[in-house]
């Protein structure tokens, strides 16, 4: 152990906490405080209103669609894009030809800027220029394209397939790291053993990345239910609040009709489900590794 | 066994090729697009390549706005990056060297504030920088770009500086130097790889941040590129041929600083990720 100098340790540590404190935990307390004062562009004067809004939101019949639509955006992508992550990374993993350059370019969506990714599948889901009804037209799946974005039924299955697009590499670039960190020894011995690839997958691949892929699917939950440039840029939340989540309605009521004591209330609602998400995952994780301990 | 082995091989070859074809035909396009000329239609269905491309839509779209735009976003990137990995590695060097239980308390703190939303703070924070005079400024954005990249950057900088040996610090301890210098003179050369990784992660987020940016910028002479671009797909309705332009020129200066610095980057990203 070096020398503590704790002159040093506050004046590193200093800006970090100063930042912290002022812009990320005082704005916090500021947004809970925030949700039980009403304030609009008609009326800036705070007017403290208890519980009022969270009453006013739970009763419009609004907040269940943006805890659904969070939801089903949430658990979709995180899902298909660690899914296909992680199958990416086993087919990274293999002594294929062309696979060092893949390695390369398999990260330019994660690069990609999100308004850009947005903008550039907004172009590709358009239902008259747009290279997917081109296709679906051109090989007779469609006769006249189909609206991706316009329509309730498809446009959250339009955004979430754009989000993963963006999102899996990312994956991808943790699991293909862990991979390699896997005991070669133990995966010989079970081929010697005789058990067959998808056997190795689950029995020796899969236990030794266990705590990679629960952080990394933490990680991307929190990522994707606070992800607002994707949806903001294809939808705007449309078509009638199908694709509404969060942050996109935290925008619009906020900025969009300056009701910022309603959008606050819907901040604080929001970390609410975000903590609940999170402390499922902790909970699923503890359980699944008792039973192990218990087998 | 060998027949099937190579019949293997040739299908995982071909699952290959159908990823980098998901992966890259949406870039492909953007880029095709981008070089159409305007009165080249849109034909069903749609032709790869246009008959004779041309940069005309680049030359259109790079009109002074987006130069303005695009120089805004250098100021504001590179000041964040800047003080972001300054700051982030000053403080993960103290949080992987001195044992204190307050340090530890900050440091969770900084774990849970990655948890924040920005959707669910930004008003507090818009009301803050409106009563201190700097919305519409780029300091504005700094600060808060500064704010939501340092707990990551910390992190990225607490898996790189845990993993350096304290040998080196004793010994310059021995040798008489103070912490100071032992810090500036040992540490941050021998952390140069885990700066570089840090860095480069704090430039992707920066320069597409949109939500900040789009709620603090007012006017077209402090928006960054993401809120210009949001804004051309209003001003230039369906004339993609310049908005894929303009998207490709968006996204060119991070796609050749992630090339030329990719290995440092992914071997700094990873190491923290995987050890979790």
């Amino acid at each position: 152990m070096i020398k503590t100098d704790k002159w040093m340790i506050w004046a590193f540590v200093g800006p970090t906490v100063l930042l912290l404190a002022v812009m990320m935990y005082y704005p916090m307390i500021g947004t809970l405080i925030e949700s039980f004062y009403s304030t609009s562009f008609i009326n800036p004067k705070p007017e403290f209103v208890g519980f009022s809004l969270y009453n006013k939101i739970f009763s419009s019949g609004n907040f269940g669609i943006v805890v659904r639509n969070s939801l089903a955006w949430t658990i979709g992508v995180v899902f298909l894009q660690n899914l296909i992550g992680f199958g990416v990374a086993l087919l990274l993993n293999q002594r294929l030809p062309g696979q060092g350059i893949m390695r390369a370019l398999i990260l330019l969506p994660w690069i990609l800027p999100g308004v850009v990714a947005a903008i550039l599948w907004r172009f590709m889901y358009d239902p008259q220029l747009g290279i997917i009804n081109s296709f679906l037209i051109g090989t007779g799946l469609s006769n006249t394209g189909i609206a991706w974005l316009a329509q309730e039924s498809t446009a959250m299955i339009a955004v979430i397939i754009a989000a993963v697009w963006k999102g899996f590499p990312f994956s991808t670039l943790v699991f293909l790291a862990a991979l390699q960190n896997v005991d070669r020894e133990q995966i010989e011995a079970a081929t010697v053993d005789g058990a067959s690839a998808l056997r190795r997958l689950f029995d020796v691949v899969l236990p030794a990345m266990r705590k990679v892929i629960v952080v990394n699917v933490i990680l991307t939950t929190i990522l994707t239910f606070n992800y607002f440039d994707m949806i903001w840029i294809l939808t705007r939340g449309g078509p009638r609040d199908a694709t509404h989540i969060f942050p996109t309605k935290i925008y619009q009521v906020g900025f969009g009709q300056f009701r910022f004591g309603e959008a606050a209330t819907y901040g604080v609602l929001s970390v609410l489900m975000l903590s609940v998400l999170v402390a499922f995952y902790f909970i699923a994780q503890g359980s699944g590794r008792n039973k192990r301990a218990k087998a | 066994m060998t027949a099937r082995f190579n019949l293997q091989r040739v299908l995982l070859t071909v699952l290959l090729l159908f990823v980098a074809a998901i992966v890259l035909l949406p870039f492909f396009w953007m880029i095709s697009v981008s070089l159409k000329p305007a009165t080249e239609p849109f034909s069903i269905p749609a032709k790869l390549w246009p008959d004779a491309p041309t940069f005309a839509n680049y030359i259109t779209a790079f009109r002074p706005e987006f130069r303005t735009y695009f120089v805004n976003s250098m100021i504001v990137s590179g000041a964040t990056v800047a003080i972001t990995v300054t700051f982030g590695t000053l403080a993960a060097y103290c949080f992987t060297r001195f044992q204190l239980n307050v340090l530890s308390l900050i440091l969770g703190l900084v774990v849970l504030a990655q948890m924040f939303p920005h959707a669910a703070i930004i008003i507090p924070i818009y009301k803050m920088m409106k009563n201190a005079g700097l919305l519409n400024t780029r300091l504005s954005l700094i600060i808060a770009y500064v704010t939501v990249t340092l707990p990551v950057a910390i992190w990225m900088m607490h898996g790189f500086l845990a993993k350096l040996p304290i040998t080196l610090e004793e010994a310059a301890a021995v040798d008489g130097a103070g912490p100071l210098r032992t810090f500036f003179d040992i540490i941050v050369p021998l952390s140069r790889p885990g700066i570089v990784a840090t860095s480069v992660y704090v430039l992707i987020v920066t320069w597409q941040e949109f939500l900040f940016a789009l709620s603090f910028t007012s006017t077209k002479e402090m928006r960054t590129l993401p809120v210009g671009m949001n804004d051309f797909i209003g001003q230039y309705g369906i004339r993609y041929g310049e908005l894929m332009a303009s998207s490709v020129m968006v996204s060119l200066p991070i796609v050749l600083v992630f090339f030329i610095l990719q290995r440092q980057f992914v071997a700094g990203l990873t190491a923290g990720a995987v050890k979790g």
